[in-house]
């Protein structure tokens, strides 16, 4: 075989493999009119490349993002660089079909695309080149994956019956605050509360009103939290709350209405109508606090004395009535 | 009587690379000076009636030397040599008084047009060229002046972009084992939190990821600057990412192609992780990695927000190779 015929081969199987590779390319100039355009995109887009040369790459395809694109394209030619578009940005450039229509989670071809200078014979940047990537499984993984990572996430810090934060979490949402105070120097004041007699609910009506009591009352404390705001179910029938850029003045106030709000309410279950009061402790945090444990050792001695002094009553910390 | 020329650079690689590219018949009497303070000093000593001057230096940078030579009226010539090519620091050394301005890395073209250009250039007769003084130069000097040039382009085609002017510091360039890496990253800042993005790069012999770790309080002037629609969106931010990443390490890895004369295949860029301090990023991967050849630039663009540090972490096994490449450079 004359050299002339093995490179012309080396040419023909080249050109071959370039059109049915499992990869999109395309060559536009600089007025974004295609110049070149390989099997895989006529088979995905349904245009032949017969029909499509010369023709504006945007106005062939209304739905691309033009400016989006365009600017990207420009920067290639204007930087000799090439560019990278991934489908973590966008999932796709080209509305293509998923090749898994049946068994596959998604409606379309996720795109990985390059984007290339092509020099000309002289060294000048005339054309560029878009290299077009299916990386559909990739993508639907890790979406899936990141998905899952954050079912398990909501999972480990969730309580389960009132969907409130559990204790662990909530002891690190607090440590961060209390961290944050030592730091900034914040107001920040944190409320214990309990139910009043939750045990005489539980025997009188049931464990599963009791569920229901403890339900009603996470109802009605997540709508008065602010955004800002951690709540938690610490314990059995103990909720507890830190309450972010407030003194124990306003930490009052929050308390109050909350505990009026649930005197108030009226909870039916199986036709009897529970009354529900609960009793708060509050205690906003101050430099003399060793550590997050004292400050939650405060509020809990605060709401002891709200239960001595009656019940359905809130009481700040005081260090002169401390025992 | 030969004329008194002053070489200054942080770099030893190009203090040598200077020297040796100043032409041959030239009668000169070399000096060497290690940062801008030892410069002013020699040119006070009179030992630098034309001087070629970095701009990126410890201590003292190439723009206060120039500032210190107009203000004081120092008698001396100067010449920038600088890998930092943007357009608007070229402007600002001719405005303080440079009288041009040579690209890193030097050719001896470029010194002898410029030379003969300011006739600057009287050549001893009969004379035989002096010796130039040893310097010693190792990898991590060759690697950092390497990146040094590489950073100045990537720096270049930043600025055109987006309209801007990039300021530059003395790239880092150390072997690091991981442990150390993990240190060095530390040092940026340990409140602030950072999204990173990671490319692969390979060559023949050489391989490693560029990681580029943005700090988050730079996305909204970034995609500001970049004209981009919603600058508040979170979505933005993989755009403002990712595009930066395109210039920034596709530039500098074609820096560094072209000085070792190789060419790299690049991966598509993956975005390692959002909003989480340093420490999370390095811990994710740590087990992998041994030791490492790191070249870290920290890249702000002036008068904005704008912070981004550009890694580039080169796998072990690339050392013998970069040592050859790197070789070419040093004879």
């Amino acid at each position: 075989m004359s050299y002339d015929q093995s490179a012309m081969n080396e040419l023909h199987w080249l050109i071959d493999m370039v059109q049915t590779i499992e990869v999109g390319l395309v060559v536009l100039d600089k007025n974004f009119d295609i110049q070149l355009w390989n099997g895989f995109m006529e088979n995905h887009s349904g245009v032949s490349p017969n029909s499509i040369k010369g023709s504006n790459l945007f106005e062939q395809f209304d739905y691309l993002p033009a400016s989006w694109l365009k600017q990207k394209m420009e920067s290639v030619f204007l930087l000799k660089n090439r560019a990278f578009i991934s489908w973590e940005q966008r999932p796709y450039v080209f509305k293509f079909k998923n090749y898994r229509p049946i068994t596959g989670r998604a409606d379309f071809m996720y795109q990985n695309v390059t984007l290339l200078p092509l020099s000309s014979l002289t060294g000048q940047i005339t054309h560029i080149s878009l290299i077009v990537y299916d990386v559909t499984d990739v993508a639907i993984n890790k979406l899936q994956l990141k998905a899952a990572n954050e079912r398990l996430e909501h999972l480990s810090q969730t309580d389960g019956l009132t969907q409130l934060h559990n204790r662990r979490h909530w002891q690190m949402c607090m440590q961060k605050e209390f961290d944050r105070h030592s730091r900034y120097g914040d107001k920040t004041s944190l409320v214990m509360f309990d139910i009043d007699h939750f045990k005489k609910i539980n025997d009188s009506y049931g464990h599963l009103a009791g569920d229901k009591v403890i339900q009603h009352i996470s109802h009605l404390l997540k709508q008065s939290l602010r955004e800002t705001d951690c709540a938690g179910r610490y314990g059995g029938e103990e909720f507890s709350v830190v309450l972010a850029n407030t003194c124990a003045k306003d930490a009052l106030n929050f308390a109050d209405r909350l505990r009026k709000k649930i005197e108030k309410s009226e909870l039916v279950f199986e036709g009897e109508s529970i009354k529900i009061t609960v009793s708060m402790g509050i205690c906003e945090i101050n430099d003399q606090l060793d550590n997050s444990g004292q400050w939650l050792a405060y509020a809990d001695q605060a709401l002891y004395r709200a239960k001595e002094s009656g019940r359905n009553n809130c009481v700040i910390y005081d260090q002169d009535s401390a025992q | 009587m030969p004329i008194p020329v002053l070489i200054c650079d942080d770099s030893a690689l190009a203090r040598k690379q200077m020297a040796r590219t100043l032409p041959k018949e030239w009668d000169v009497d070399i000096t060497f000076a290690n940062n801008g303070a030892e410069g002013i000093e020699a040119i006070r000593a009179g030992k630098g009636e034309v001087v070629f001057l970095d701009l990126n230096m410890p201590v003292m940078d190439g723009y206060e030397v120039l500032k210190t030579i107009q203000q004081d009226d120092l008698p001396a010539l100067v010449i920038v040599v600088s890998g930092d090519i943007q357009i608007k620091a070229h402007e600002r050394v001719k405005a303080l008084g440079a009288l041009d301005f040579i690209q890193k890395p030097v050719s001896a073209d470029a010194i002898s047009n410029i030379l003969q250009e300011y006739g600057i250039l009287t050549i001893a007769l009969g004379e035989e060229a002096v010796d130039t003084p040893m310097i010693e130069v190792d990898l991590r000097d060759a690697c950092q002046e390497v990146a040094n040039v590489a950073m100045g382009r990537a720096a270049d085609l930043l600025a055109k972009l987006l309209d801007v002017f990039v300021l530059l510091p003395i790239p880092n360039v150390n072997v690091l084992e991981v442990s150390e890496l993990t240190m060095t990253l530390k040092a940026t800042e340990e409140r602030s939190t950072v999204s990173a993005l990671c490319q692969g790069f390979i060559g023949a012999g050489v391989a490693g990821e560029a990681l580029l770790l943005f700090h988050d309080s730079s996305f909204k002037d970034m995609a500001k600057l970049m004209g981009l629609a919603n600058p508040e969106d979170r979505n933005t931010e993989v755009e403002v990412m990712i595009d930066t990443g395109n210039v920034l390490i596709g530039a500098f890895l074609n820096g560094i192609s072209e000085q070792l004369h190789m060419k790299f295949s690049q991966s598509h860029p993956v975005v390692l992780g959002r909003h989480c301090t340093v420490n999370d990023l390095i811990h994710d991967n740590s087990e992998k990695w041994s030791r490492t050849l790191a070249m870290e630039i920290n890249y702000r663009i002036e008068d904005h927000d704008i912070q981004c540090d550009l890694l580039l972490l080169f796998t072990e096994d690339s050392l013998p190779t970069l040592n050859f490449k790197l070789g070419y450079l040093f004879e």
